[in-house]
């Protein structure tokens, strides 16, 4: 173990540079978690962790906030339990790799820590991680245990999502002017604090959120935001928190409307979910992320009658959309609201779903010149 | 011929009863064909009403012309097979059983803790000399011919004690046996102390008359002084004998065939030590290899006692037979003197519940009064009969025997308290040994080449299954298929390097699966070696259910798995199925104490079985928490400026303290080990082997 110990040691001896007010915060964070193990240790027991649960079951739909809230049950890892050694011991494994982080004053994405911890246990066949997928859970979890946000860990991840539009913006010095995208957009980093980006200049009156690219290039393509004077967004599926985190500037700091246009599906109404109040498995992140007024513009259930769209477009709802769609219906925050629950039951009346790309069946152009500045001219929405 | 007729007419008057029978059927018979004779003319009228009766072929004179009386000896001359003679191999082992036999019987009786010397020569082709020679208390000159001589003569057949021989015909029919095949007569030798003069006797049996012919000394057998004298006169004459102060020295030689394995002499001798710990045996084989069992235990047996009929075990005909024979003024009186475990006040009991009266008198109880006395016997309490007629063994005794044969993991025993079959007390005791590998893995080159070279076996295959006890035809064909060679191959006619591979693939071939129980069979412990599948014993098991024991189990077979069974019937008498002693007869009240004390053992077994999973699992669940613990460490301390070796050791006690379990293995005596035998309530033994200890991480 000796050469590992000494990499390990190595930053922590030199400790050359000096901390931000957040680093060290997050360190002392890292040391007490340290600390349990210890002291579990010297007095004979079973060390733990109590890990906030990122479950359905604790989270809270605040209604005066409208946002969604982290409860306050914690799930119980051991590690003397025969299901829990292995990510007791990741768990320890990421903390240590964000000390080393810190520490060095560098940043590494969710990616690179994985392949930083990735290594054979001594005396076994066995990785630390054998995929990322094991490891990113365990970053979240370290996020909610030490109630530091990734980039206060100093972790980023994969970035996904593309800008354009009216406004100028300042990202770690450089000035980036957003109609001057081209066809490509300014792709919207993981961290997007006001630390790195600033706003410059901004004449945008609303926000348009797409699903995904391909949709988004259609807008970008007719140049939608020059002519409706808006910004142009997308977070390729389910935004990353670097789109979320930036929806949220721009509404709370710019005090700019959005609009989502998502597929007309139980996912489409998820991802306006996790924008509008923020998402179960980061409930502790939607003070920060969460708009509630967002708004959301289509494609509804009813558009397949309104837009007269042929058959063809039409997807069958399976067993698990069904599912999924029920369980939607079930949110607190989507219980109470009587557009919603007829929406969905009429999703699940035609029996089919659409995707936005149905419209284009249509003409080619129609989503971007006759559906959404209809919807948004007669203010045609659900809130 | 007419001389002869009446000669055997006179023997049967003598003898009694049939006699009345005999003759006067012969006199209504023999009237009848002079009728026919006379009135020929008549018969043939008489056939065109009747159907033509066939031709008559003997006249009842000339059939009694040659019906006479059939001698024991000539029976089983003719019979051998029933006696154990079938084949030459059997033969020799039977030769050797039954004179070890009679040599241990001899020496428990006297109270000597036996030591046996048993020597095989060849005399040329499939002729061998068998000697086996005691320091039991030696026997007297008058009865020696009889003993050795005569059928059916002996002193176990009359009584109710338990000893490995019973019908006093296992020896002479030995002697008569080489007697047919070579024609030489048994030599004797006996001493019966230090000072006494040893008898030598050369002895025939007369098949015809059942009766001993001496053909030394002019009939009457030789005595040897004793002292210096004796021993110039025994080196003169050739008689070996090896120094004791007492003891009986048997010869006899044979037509056989010696061979090694299943049902080999040597096996036998291997098995009998199992069951007498107490005895040594010295053995030397026609190739003059010599091998020794040394006595494991330096006590004799309790001498079993001698005991009265138990009441339960009476039937009805006995019961009339013993009251018209009763000399007891009273039936209380016969009750209590008759039988064992019956004490006035059961007797009384008895008397009440058959609405007889306690003082009438035994002789004139009538055969409805019989039956009810035999009715109310059945159905009075009675105390089972006492324990110390039959002597079992032992649970410690059967686990030493058993570990010293069968290389295993688990031992365990149980030994059945007394029952009754017919009246006959018994004592079932089954051993088990589970785990470690099959015999064959220890077979060394030299003895595989002399099983090769002697095996009569047509086929390589036929070998492996013929030689190797527990190795079924499946696993006969995964050895052949190891090693490269084929099935239908001669196994005599191995070459060199085809021998290597053979060797090669017995000492490695994984046989756990598909290996079937071995069963190791006794009777008054005296190992049994034929027969197995007729044997009351070997029924039982394969009708239980071992599944439910963590056994696999085909349908209505035996069990399989690296499993050997040894089960002991201890009785005063025990009932074979025939005079060769081969197989146990199944009695349901045998069966049931069988089945009861393979449960027993199963029980533990299945115990065991749990307990070794349990402890595989814990080892392997400390393996899991010991894996990590050192990336814990590592974690730990390079957050925090503390000792990663003290933060690890401390880890590592706290995990050894949460896997107590598999603990049990790693601490005791400071290696992997041993279970409580209490936990399984006594009576095992469990000796360890590395290879499923749970996986340690070593940092």
């Amino acid at each position: 173990m000796g050469k590992k110990k000494a990499k390990g040691e190595t930053p922590s001896t030199q400790a050359s540079r000096v901390f931000t007010a957040t680093d060290r915060r997050t360190f002392e964070q890292l040391e007490s978690l340290a600390d349990d193990v210890i002291h579990a240790t010297q007095a004979r027991r079973d060390p733990y962790l109590d890990i906030p649960s990122r479950t359905l079951s604790n989270v809270r739909y605040c209604p005066k906030r409208r946002i969604i809230e982290m409860g306050r049950s914690k799930n119980r890892r051991h590690l003397f339990n025969l299901h829990q050694a292995k990510t007791f011991m990741q768990t320890l494994l990421v903390a240590k790799g964000a000390a080393e982080l810190i520490h060095a004053g560098k940043t590494l994405s969710i990616r690179g820590l994985y392949y930083r911890l990735k290594h054979r246990i001594k005396g076994t066949t066995e990785n630390t991680f054998e995929d990322q997928a094991e490891c990113d859970p365990i970053i979240e979890d370290l996020e909610v245990l030490l109630d530091s946000l990734r980039e206060q860990l100093h972790l980023y991840a994969d970035k996904r999502g593309d800008m354009v539009g009216n406004i100028v913006l300042i990202d770690s010095g450089d000035e980036i002017d957003c109609s001057r995208m081209g066809s490509g957009g300014y792709a919207i980093p993981s961290i997007v604090e006001p630390e790195v980006i600033q706003f410059k200049k901004c004449t945008a009156k609303f926000v348009l959120h797409v699903e995904k690219g391909t949709v988004w290039t259609r807008f970008n393509e007719d140049k939608f935001w020059r002519k409706h004077n808006c910004i142009l967004t997308h977070g390729a599926g389910q935004p990353p928190r670097g789109v979320r985190r930036l929806l949220y500037r721009l509404h709370h700091e710019l005090g700019l409307p959005i609009y989502c246009l998502l597929d007309n599906d139980p996912w489409g109404y998820y991802i306006y979910s996790v924008i509008k109040q923020g998402s179960i498995n980061l409930a502790f992140e939607s003070r920060r992320m969460a708009v509630p007024e967002a708004k959301f513009l289509g494609l509804r259930s009813c558009d397949f009658e309104r837009c007269e769209l042929s058959d063809s477009v039409k997807i069958e709802l399976n067993q698990i959309d069904r599912r999924r769609a029920a369980q939607i219906a079930k949110y607190p925050w989507f219980a109470n609201k009587k557009a919603w629950q007829r929406e969905i039951q009429q999703l699940l009346d035609n029996g089919f779903k659409l995707e936005v790309e149905a419209l284009i069946s249509k003409d080619i152009s129609y989503v971007t010149e006759v559906y959404t500045p209809q919807r948004i001219a007669e203010r045609d929405w659900l809130d | 011929m007419a001389r002869r007729l009446t000669e055997s007419k006179g023997v049967n008057t003598a003898d009694g009863h049939p006699v009345k029978d005999s003759s006067s059927v012969s006199t209504v018979s023999s009237q009848r064909p002079r009728k026919s004779s006379s009135g020929n003319g008549q018969l043939s009228q008489a056939a065109a009403k009747t159907p033509a009766s066939p031709r008559q072929r003997a006249t009842a004179h000339s059939m009694a012309a040659a019906q006479r009386d059939i001698s024991i000896s000539e029976f089983f001359a003719k019979n051998r097979h029933l006696l154990g003679f079938d084949n030459p191999r059997k033969a020799l082992l039977t030769t050797v059983k039954e004179a070890v036999d009679n040599a241990l019987d001899a020496c428990e009786e006297a109270g000597i803790l036996p030591e046996i010397w048993v020597r095989i020569e060849c005399m040329g082709e499939n002729r061998f000399k068998v000697a086996v020679q005691d320091n039991g208390p030696g026997i007297l000159r008058k009865q020696i011919p009889l003993i050795f001589g005569k059928l059916l003569y002996g002193s176990k057949f009359h009584r109710l004690r338990m000893s490995r021989g019973q019908q006093g015909i296992g020896i002479s029919a030995a002697g008569m046996y080489g007697l047919l095949t070579t024609g030489k007569p048994v030599r004797i030798v006996s001493k019966t102390g230090r000072q006494h003069p040893a008898h030598y006797y050369e002895i025939q049996i007369d098949t015809k008359r059942n009766l001993p012919e001496i053909l030394n000394g002019r009939g009457e057998g030789v005595d040897i002084p004793p002292g210096e004298a004796g021993q110039r006169w025994m080196e003169k004459y050739g008689i070996e004998w090896i120094d004791v102060d007492h003891g009986t020295r048997v010869t006899i030689e044979l037509e056989g065939r010696f061979h090694r394995g299943r049902g080999s002499v040597e096996e036998y001798l291997e098995q009998t030590a199992i069951a007498n710990p107490h005895v040594t045996i010295h053995y030397r084989d026609p190739e003059g290899q010599e091998r020794t069992f040394l006595r494991a235990a330096d006590q004799l047996p309790p001498e079993p006692r001698e005991i009265k009929p138990h009441p339960y075990g009476v039937e009805l005909g006995t019961l009339v037979g013993m009251l018209k024979q009763s000399t007891h003024g009273s039936l209380r009186q016969f009750l209590t003197h008759s039988f064992s475990r019956v004490s006035p006040a059961i007797a009384r009991r008895i008397c009440e519940a058959a609405q007889l009266s306690p003082r009438s008198s035994p002789k004139r109880i009538g055969r409805q009064e019989a039956d009810a006395l035999y009715q109310a016997i059945q159905q009075s309490r009675i105390p089972a009969p006492s324990v110390d007629c039959v002597v079992p063994i032992g649970e410690e005794l059967i686990l030493k025997g058993l570990r010293q044969v069968v290389q295993a993991e688990f031992y365990a025993a149980a030994t059945r308290p007394p029952a009754v079959y017919r009246g006959n007390p018994f004592v079932i005791e089954v051993g088990l040994a589970y785990g470690g590998g099959p015999s064959i893995h220890r077979v060394s080159r030299e003895t595989l080449a002399e099983m090769l070279a002697e095996s009569d076996a047509r086929t390589l295959r036929q070998f492996l299954i013929t030689q190797f006890d527990g190795l079924g035809p499946a696993g006969a064909d995964r050895i052949i298929q190891h090693a490269h060679l084929r099935r239908r191959m001669s196994p005599a006619k191995l070459s060199a390097s085809e021998f290597e591979r053979l060797h090669h693939a017995l000492s490695t071939v994984n046989l756990q699966e598909g290996q079937t129980m071995s069963i190791l069979r006794y009777a008054n412990r005296v190992p049994l070696l034929f027969q197995a599948g007729a044997c009351v014993i070997t029924q039982t098991i394969a009708q239980m259910n071992w599944r439910a024991y963590g056994l696999s189990q085909p349908r209505g077979s035996l069990p399989q798995g690296p499993v050997t069974v040894m089960v002991h019937m201890a009785s005063v008498w025990v009932p074979f199925t025939s005079e060769s002693k081969e197989a146990i007869a199944a009695y349901p009240e045998i069966q049931r104490e069988l089945r009861l004390a393979l449960q027993a053992v199963g029980r533990k077994l299945k115990m065991y079985l749990l307990r070794r999973q349990r402890v595989h699992h814990e080892g392997q669940r400390r393996s899991i928490f010991l894996r990590y613990l050192g990336e814990v460490a590592d974690a730990v301390a390079s957050i925090r400026p503390i000792s990663r070796e003290e933060l690890y050791e401390k880890l590592v006690e706290i995990a050894k303290k949460k896997t107590v379990e598999a603990d049990m293995r790693l601490d005791e005596h400071g290696r992997p080990v041993s279970f409580d035998g209490d936990e399984f309530g006594g009576s095992v033994l469990v000796v360890e082997s590395n290879e499923d200890r749970p996986a340690e991480v070593v940092d």
